[in-house]
């Protein structure tokens, strides 16, 4: 049990009381500073003490707070359970104690808590044993392999983490690449460069040649706005292709600035 | 140098080179088979050596089922002259207090853990399942399927015990605190119910 003050501590601490374990620690405490019998407790004395120590307390964190809240109930039921007598069973036997089960609870509590001190104590008589640092030596391969008593839930989740960063590095987020733009000028200079020998070019088949739906519309708009500036012309075949030819009209120079904007 | 004392050093050099206790069934893996009489001689001529002897700095001490290297207790104070006692920070009350209930009860699950402290241990828990002197073992069987906790070998090794056996058994200190069992059987008769 150690003492809490205010000094170095967040805001919301500003009680300064001795900090306990638990309710049983508590309850423990109250026994202690009453000189009180453990295997007799005067329930309504303690009880009081409890609650009162609870108001205290009542800046505590919640989560604690709750299961001291919990055990306050349970005196309160006992302490009501104080004040009625006894009753009898069939062979004329008084009830156990109500008390009996707290009793038991207090008295393993204590041991345990005896227990932890003195490994508290151990503990602290083990820091003057230096050891080499542990550090992961390089076995010889050994036929059985991994021993398997050593390896626990968290090796387990600590191979996997390392498999999911290894996988994460192998794997990197793929590329953004910035999306192509076609614009309908760089599409008639494509057209214009592939009809300049006066040859046919199957309208239907550039367009399936394109490698994306933006560089499709360019080339369309590109095919109408050549129509429109009457250099080339479209032929429709027999079987419904349609074929571009070059009509031998120059481009302008301000006609192709034009389609920029 | 005779096969013997070869041997011997084999032994030292192995110890010094271990960072965990190693078992003597292990250690004395090193030789053939055939000299296992003169290797098991050997080694407890190391152990002589390494005891609690003044001239030494270091000890040869016997935890977690196994031998290890480790520097005379009373030696410390020159040791932190020079190194910073990395890793051996203080376990706090809490943390204590769920791995003595996990040492004497094991194995035992958090909401026992919780019903014996009377409060949530699940901070103190993951603080010992870190430092490893806690680990997982398994699931019990009941609603729910609660895991359930085990001390480790770390656990023995850090409080220098060699088996969980060597751990004072309970009982003790209940007679340290002066209460004995006809105590204990005096509560069911206890007084009149007192007034409220």
């Amino acid at each position: 049990m150690t003492t809490r003050t205010a000094a170095g501590l967040p805001e919301s601490w500003s009680v300064s009381l001795p900090e306990f374990e638990g309710p049983l620690d508590l309850l423990l405490h109250l026994v202690r500073v009453n000189r009180v019998d453990l295997t007799d407790i005067p329930v309504a004395t303690i009880c009081d003490q409890f609650h009162e120590t609870l108001r205290l307390m009542e800046e505590l964190d919640l989560d604690i707070a709750a299961e001291y809240v919990y055990e306050a109930a349970q005196l309160i039921y006992l302490k009501s359970r104080m004040l009625l007598p006894r009753q009898r069973n069939e062979r004329g036997e008084e009830e156990e104690d109500p008390r009996q089960e707290l009793v038991e609870r207090l008295l393993e509590y204590r041991r345990l808590k005896e227990a932890a001190q003195s490994l508290a104590e151990i503990h602290s008589l083990r820091r003057e044993v230096w050891t080499l640092p542990k550090r992961p030596l390089p076995e010889a391969e050994r036929e059985d392999g991994i021993e398997l008593g050593d390896v626990s839930l968290y090796d387990l989740l600590g191979s996997l983490r390392t498999v999911l960063l290894r996988y994460d590095y192998e794997h990197p987020l793929p590329l953004h690449l910035r999306g192509e733009r076609f614009t309908v000028r760089s599409q008639v200079e494509r057209l214009l460069a592939s009809l300049e020998a006066g040859k046919v070019l199957d309208v239907l088949a550039d367009l399936k040649a394109r490698g994306s739906r933006g560089e499709v519309v360019a080339a369309f708009l590109a095919v109408l706005e050549l129509c429109r500036l009457r250099i080339v012309r479209l032929h429709q075949t027999g079987d419904g292709g349609i074929l571009i030819r070059a009509t031998g009209a120059r481009l302008a120079e301000h006609d192709l600035e034009a389609l920029e904007s | 140098m005779t096969e013997r004392a070869e041997m011997e050093a084999a032994l030292e050099a192995v110890l010094f080179v271990a960072t965990e206790p190693l078992a003597r069934a292990r250690l004395l893996e090193i030789f053939d088979e055939a000299d296992r009489e003169e290797a098991e001689q050997a080694l407890e001529a190391v152990l002589e050596r390494y005891g609690e002897a003044p001239q030494r700095g270091v000890v040869v001490e016997q935890v977690a089922g196994g031998l290890r290297l480790v520097t005379r207790p009373d030696l410390s104070g020159y040791l932190v002259c020079l190194f910073e006692a990395s890793g051996r920070n203080r376990l706090s009350m809490a943390a204590l207090e769920t791995l003595a209930i996990v040492a004497y009860r094991q194995p035992i699950t958090a909401p026992e853990i919780q019903e014996l402290r009377g409060v949530s241990s699940k901070s103190p828990l993951s603080t010992l399942l870190e430092r490893r002197l806690v680990k997982l073992a398994g699931r019990k069987p009941v609603v729910g399927n609660p895991f359930l906790y085990r001390t480790t070998s770390d656990f023995l090794a850090l409080f220098g015990l060699d088996s969980l056996r060597e751990l004072p058994p309970l009982e003790e200190f209940e007679e340290a605190l002066g209460l004995d069992g006809e105590l204990l059987g005096a509560v069911g008769s206890a007084a009149p119910p007192e007034a409220g």
